[in-house]
């Protein structure tokens, strides 16, 4: 909890004040988001958890800047994001924010170090060099085997690899996860969830997640429970599910690492063939 | 996003949907196509119609006369003399874009060969100037600049040969045997004078007055056919015209304090009417050939623009084929642009890209449609050749044609790329 700590000296990266959204649906106001109030300091990896519908998706997706809220007062990093228009958004989103999908996201016509290095072709750098810090964060995701294979040559845990590398190759301030392990079987959702978490510990980003999953909430620090537009509970979580040693599974370790590398093998091949 | 990024991507883009494209590249093509090829027959005609004047004469000479019309004050018009000498010559020769000015001094004398004779129009230059003045040769050279023992050097009309008739007998008897060929050819003994009693033996001539001279004619070369305005003249030089009107006093009269005509050439084809507008200022009567040219041109400007409109439907369906094509392809990718404005692409990247989608498919489908057109003129030309008909396609077409292709794709682009800058950030969220 040493960040924590450190970070209360600072001042909070994310803070909302009243933030309220409202969706009109035909003639109907839906209310997604009823007044949130957040406080959330640099390094600190938070996750949002609430059942569907609880408008934890509507919060991070106001967090992120992707959606105007309709009333309210939402500061990231200085700025007020409520008086952004679309494309100071797509400024700031740049220069500060990291985005992990649900599904991945990735473009399937481009292949690994292409997808990483996309997000910096937005930012006019040149070819060579954002492919070769594409390289290296994917290397860091330990995919250096799968630098030019294409999303459909890989397995869903690595396609979320090359998501999170693609997320943090612009070394933004902020990481928005939206249900990172939505589309993972559990013992991948664990190695991305353990990935992702150390990750942003050992660079020290602020980690925004949203799960409905208990299990995946576990692994942040600080977690903040939502229900109907409401903010309900605030949790610190002591011991974050990244920082315990890997459970024993009904299948041995070792047994996982042959399929993992069988796996490998067989990615290598199609890889292969395909070109 | 760096320009070279934005090229490549764009391209991956298309080249994603192949047969989409190809199909849209297609339209452009025959959009394209179609318009070059109209107006290049356009520029075809404007070019036989050019061909033909010029066969008349010289584009860039102007005829200065020695007269002007004047309006009256009731309406009419009527004919002034002016003075054309030496120092008007002068004065219009230091004008600025002219080459040159020719005053045009003439005679008439009669060629003769054994009984048939053929009456000359002759013109005296300055062998200098002839090249200058498009005097062009069929065979032979120019001739010299000195009158000895009565030999008369002189350039011969291009039908000289075929004119010469009985001047004596009671009806018209031209100079042509039975088979049709000319019975005076190049090898017969030519004379020349200028006194017609010479030539016609019922005409006494004038009693108080000595008989003309008799000259021998020593053809040294014939004018080329057509295509400048002395093709009908025997040309000799100006100093033995002078000399033969000393020797021929009452028949032949140089004026040189007054010309009939003076010939100016222009350096420039586009001078020719500024120069003639200041010949017109300075008093005298002027005309030129680029004058009824400018006319014929403007009355084929209309068909020009008629052909040009035809050619534009097929580039205007092709245009809204673009149109048509990047709204689906917006369509398809409504996540995709999404993901890329979540990534941090800007609103002014997005709009470009699509454009430069565009801008490549009307740019494909105007080098291949260039190269379509080159073909169907060709294929035209060898239909056409005998109907005088005739495709043309000048570089300018070329370029104007795949710069104009260009821009009809960005503005059929440009639609589609504001509706692209307008899809929210979250159609990458959904999941679908």
């Amino acid at each position: 909890m040493e960040a924590v700590k450190n970070a209360a000296a600072a001042q909070p990266i994310i803070q909302t004040r009243n933030v309220k959204k409202t969706y009109r649906v035909g003639s109907v106001d839906i209310q997604a988001l009823r007044g949130v109030d957040l406080s959330i300091m640099p390094g600190e990896m938070v996750s949002i958890i609430g059942p569907s519908g609880s408008g934890k998706s509507t919060l991070l997706n106001v967090l992120a800047g992707l959606e105007h809220v309709t009333s309210g007062e939402i500061v990231i990093a200085g700025k007020r994001l409520d008086k952004m228009n679309q494309s100071e958004l797509i400024v700031f989103r740049q220069k500060h924010v990291g985005f992990i999908f649900q599904s991945f996201n990735l473009m399937p016509y481009y292949t690994a170090v292409e997808n990483v290095a996309f997000p910096l072709s937005f930012r006019g750098m040149p070819r060579k060099r954002r492919e070769a810090l594409a390289v290296e964060a994917l290397k860091v995701m330990g995919l250096g085997k799968h630098l030019k294979h294409k999303p459909s040559q890989m397995s869903g845990g690595q396609q979320q690899r090359v998501g999170i590398a693609r997320a943090l190759v612009t070394n933004p301030d902020i990481v928005f996860a939206d249900e990172p392990t939505g589309n993972l079987d559990s013992n991948t959702s664990d190695d991305v969830m353990r990935t992702i978490c150390e990750v942003m510990r050992s660079r020290n980003k602020t980690l925004v997640m949203v799960t409905h999953d208990p299990n995946m909430a576990m692994y942040a620090d600080k977690i903040i429970k939502i229900l109907d537009g409401r903010v309900v509970d605030i949790q610190l979580n002591e011991h974050p599910t990244y920082l315990t040693p890997r459970p024993k599974r009904a299948i041995g370790d070792e047994l996982e690492e042959q399929s993992e590398q069988a796996e490998n093998k067989k990615d290598n091949k199609q890889g292969d063939t395909q070109r | 996003m760096k320009f070279p990024d934005m090229l490549r991507t764009a391209f991956l883009n298309l080249w994603r949907r192949k047969l989409r494209a190809f199909l849209t590249v297609l339209g452009m093509v025959i959009g394209t196509s179609s318009i070059v090829v109209m107006v290049s027959l356009g520029v075809g005609m404007r070019q036989s119609m050019i061909e033909s004047y010029a066969s008349m004469g010289s584009l860039t000479n102007i005829t200065v006369n020695n007269y002007r019309y004047v309006e009256t004050a009731d309406g009419g018009g009527t004919f002034k003399d002016v003075k054309l000498d030496n120092k008007a010559v002068d004065k219009i020769r230091k004008l600025p874009g002219v080459e040159g000015a020719m005053p045009q001094i003439t005679a008439w004398g009669m060629a003769m060969s054994g009984k048939y004779a053929t009456d000359v129009s002759i013109m005296g230059i300055d062998m200098e100037q002839a090249e200058l003045f498009g005097i062009k040769l069929e065979d032979g050279e120019y001739p010299g600049n000195k009158l000895a023992g009565g030999k008369v050097q002189m350039l011969l009309p291009y039908d000289f040969y075929n004119n010469f008739y009985d001047p004596n007998a009671n009806r018209w008897s031209p100079a042509i045997d039975k088979d049709g060929n000319p019975k005076i050819t190049s090898r017969s003994r030519l004379k020349l004078t200028f006194d017609y009693s010479n030539v016609y033996t019922n005409q006494p001539g004038d009693p108080g007055q000595q008989k003309g001279k008799i000259y021998t004619l020593v053809p040294t070369g014939r004018l080329a056919q057509g295509g400048n305005d002395f093709s009908w003249y025997c040309i000799m030089d100006i100093k033995v015209l002078e000399k033969l009107a000393k020797e021929n006093p009452n028949r032949i009269s140089l004026n040189k304090k007054n010309y009939n005509q003076v010939i100016v050439k222009c350096k420039e084809i586009d001078d020719v009417l500024t120069i003639k507008a200041q010949i017109e200022e300075m008093g005298f009567g002027a005309s030129c050939i680029q004058e009824w040219l400018k006319q014929s041109e403007e009355q084929l400007k209309q068909t020009q623009y008629l052909l040009g409109a035809i050619g534009g439907v097929s580039l205007l369906v092709a245009a809204i084929g673009i149109m048509n094509t990047m709204m689906m392809s917006i369509y398809e990718r409504t996540k995709e642009i999404g993901i890329i404005k979540v990534l941090g692409c800007r609103m002014s990247n997005i709009a470009g890209m699509f454009l430069t989608e565009a801008a490549y498919i009307g740019f494909f489908g105007g080098v291949l449609g260039l190269g379509l057109s080159y073909g169907l003129s060709l294929v035209l030309n060898n239909f056409l050749e005998s109907s005088g008909f005739k495709s043309i396609i000048p570089l300018y077409l070329a370029v104007g044609a795949l710069a104009f292709s260009v821009v009809v794709a960005l503005i059929s682009g440009l639609y589609p790329a504001m509706r692209a800058m307008k899809l929210s950030p979250l159609a990458a969220i959904r999941n679908e």
